[in-house]
């Protein structure tokens, strides 16, 4: 893409009008593999999914294949799935338990820390260490990698900023869905499968499109199912934007507390009792002082979470549940989604039994909210492929006046860090956007 | 008590499991969601593993802990439910299904109950220009025999994909 056409799309895209073309673009696309997913800190596996030595699951950052394992002494290794020799993947399951990864090529071996161990006729093939060095070699570990209440980031830039600087402010979020007691949470799953639609619109709906809750999931309030997502209900919500992250919040009924608010989503007390141990001041506040519940939230740039408690049976018991979501980008029109449930490893059996099943009927490949979601992405997507859409922008301005300022001023009584605001707004999408541009703009990686 | 042979082509209780699959394929290719219910027993369980790509020695292939679905019938009832409302806008138009039902095989279970293994290949089409989506699976019931004929108690569907390759599963298998 020539550079004024990129600055010009960029341009359009930070005042809140969006070029239709970026959802279906080779070239965008071809950008965000160079600039961004080369940059960022991408979400791999959470650590429960590799409990014990030697457990492995495979993920890919785009193209790039990498085997997150748990190496004998207990380390959490992420390891580039490709022959040091020849380039063969020298792993093919997706999941599994393993010592070593032998290449089925020509059997050169790893140990599940990426170390090379064996290389068949080393002495007669290579004259030993003299033609080729085997000690040290090692498969090529992801450039940077860390972890924040067990979720397992990578970036394939080495010079990425510390994982906890990038988080900021909106790893105060990220703990209502990940560490709601000090076990913290287990992830099952995830569902697999892939759609055609750009990876963008998922992330930014997740992010912050309250507004299109209340028809896009108008047959989920018809059959009872989840009786929060009216319009009237979902417009006393608060957006809010934290660091690299934003996300959507319910209001709580009012003259409510930290308990009967949790109470009210359909916590038990065990676990509420947790809560209130686990968070800081300022969380515990946000629910008991503030009065909102996080719901929908997406962390910059691809993974985003999800906190709704529906009825879970014919006498109206509510269960609330968490999942975390990624989504993978194929190309410019398909993604693949990985839809994890996730819950308090300390809860109790007959919650997770519960939360399960809430999980599996809301979101996920199966989800009734999620079937009509990506209705609505493919069509986006396929929509955004032709050339009427270069001459549409979309308008992505909700909550702004024509001079930019907000129609209401940012809360005051939020608890939370970042900047909030109350009803409907496109706030969040545009602070996703503006992510995306500054990579867009900035140039390969060091 | 499972018999380890499936009772003769011929014999009467697999004839009665292959035409009550037959006829439950087309309840839902015509989109009789209501009808289909009622093939349902009440406790009926309806299962959908997430199938993995795993090594050959590894013991498994499926997840124990996440499915697709794991449905009971008040999941079920809801999902019928949505499908009937004005704002299921993911099945409306409505995706046109054609199920194949394929290599029935009846087994006689205990004295009341028959499992029934049988391949499934779902096309799925999708509006007017989207290429459509197949989905292949093995599926093991269990068919309750009742006073009003057979129910289906329990389905465990096998999906021979990791990773599907439909939007979602808006659609019964």
């Amino acid at each position: 893409m020539r550079q004024p056409d990129l600055a010009a799309v960029l341009s359009d895209v930070r005042s809140g009008l969006i070029p239709a073309h970026v959802y279906n673009d080779p070239e965008i696309f071809a950008l965000e593999r160079e600039r961004l997913f080369s940059q960022a800190w991408v979400f791999l596996a959470h650590e429960s999914e590799i409990p014990a030595p030697g457990d492995y699951v495979v993920r890919r950052v785009l193209a790039d294949s990498f085997i997150v394992a748990r190496d004998e002494g207990g380390e959490v290794r992420v390891l580039f799935n490709m022959c040091l020799h020849r380039g063969m993947q020298v792993c093919r399951a997706e999941m599994g338990n393993a010592s070593h990864f032998r290449c089925p090529y020509h059997a050169w071996t790893y140990r599940n820390d990426g170390r090379l161990v064996g290389l068949p006729f080393h002495a007669e093939a290579y004259g030993g260490e003299d033609g080729f060095a085997r000690q040290g070699q090692a498969l090529l570990p992801a450039p940077a990698m860390a972890r924040y209440n067990g979720l397992i980031f990578v970036s394939l830039d080495p010079g990425a900023p510390p994982l906890p600087e990038f988080l900021g402010d909106f790893a105060f979020y990220l703990d209502f869905y990940t560490r709601q007691s000090p076990a913290g949470v287990e992830l099952r799953g995830p569902q697999r499968w892939r759609i055609k639609a750009n990876w963008k619109i998922g992330a930014e709906n997740f992010a912050g499109d309250s507004y299109h809750t209340p028809h896009t999931h108008a047959s989920v309030v018809d059959i009872g199912l989840f009786r929060e997502p009216t319009a009237s209900k979902r417009k006393e919500g608060a957006l809010y934007t934290a660091g690299p992250g934003a996300g959507t919040t319910y209001k709580l009924p009012a003259g409510g507390d930290f308990a009967s608010g949790l109470s009210y989503v359909g916590y038990p007390d065990a676990m509420i009792g947790a809560m209130a141990r686990a968070w800081s001041a300022g969380q515990r506040a946000l629910v008991g002082d503030s009065g909102f519940m996080v719901s929908a939230a997406t962390l910059f740039p691809n993974l985003s979470f999800v906190h709704n408690w529906p009825q879970i049976d014919a006498t109206g018991t509510v269960v609330p549940f968490i999942s975390l979501r990624q989504w993978q980008p194929v190309s410019e029109r398909e993604t693949e989604v990985l839809s994890w449930f996730a819950v308090d490893a300390a809860a109790p059996e007959a919650f997770k039994r519960d939360s399960y099943k809430a999980y599996l009927m809301c979101f996920g490949s199966s989800g009734m909210f999620e079937q009509d979601d990506v209705e609505n992405w493919v069509s986006i997507t396929d929509m955004a492929g032709g050339s009427m859409a270069r001459r549409l922008k979309l308008n992505s301005r909700m909550g702004l006046t024509s001079s930019g300022r907000p129609v209401k001023p940012p809360m005051t009584r939020f608890a939370g860090p970042g900047t909030a605001y109350q009803g409907f707004g496109e706030f969040n999408q545009r602070h996703w956007l503006a992510q995306w541009s500054d990579h867009l703009e900035a140039g390969p990686a060091r | 008590m499972t018999a380890d042979r499936p009772l003769p082509y011929g014999d009467p209780a697999h004839l009665a499991a292959h035409q009550f699959l037959v006829e439950e394929a087309a309840l839902l290719d015509a989109g009789d969601y209501a009808g289909w219910l009622g093939l349902l027993d009440e406790d009926i369980r309806y299962l959908m593993p997430v199938r993995v790509t795993t090594g050959r020695g590894a013991g498994f292939d499926s997840l124990a802990d996440m499915g697709h679905f794991d449905e009971d019938l008040y999941a079920l009832r809801k999902r019928v439910q949505r499908l009937a409302t004005e704002h299921a806008w993911t099945e409306d138009p409505p995706s046109r299904t054609r199920h194949f039902i394929t290599n029935v095989r009846t087994f006689r279970n205990g004295t009341a109950t028959l499992r029934v293994e049988s391949a499934l290949l779902l096309f799925r089409s999708r509006g007017d220009t989207r290429a459509p989506d197949l989905v292949s699976a093995g599926r093991t019931d269990l068919l309750r025999e009742t006073a009003d004929g057979l129910r289906l108690a329990r389905r465990e569907i096998t999906v021979d994909e990791s990773v599907l390759r439909t939007q979602n599963l808006a659609v019964f298998l």
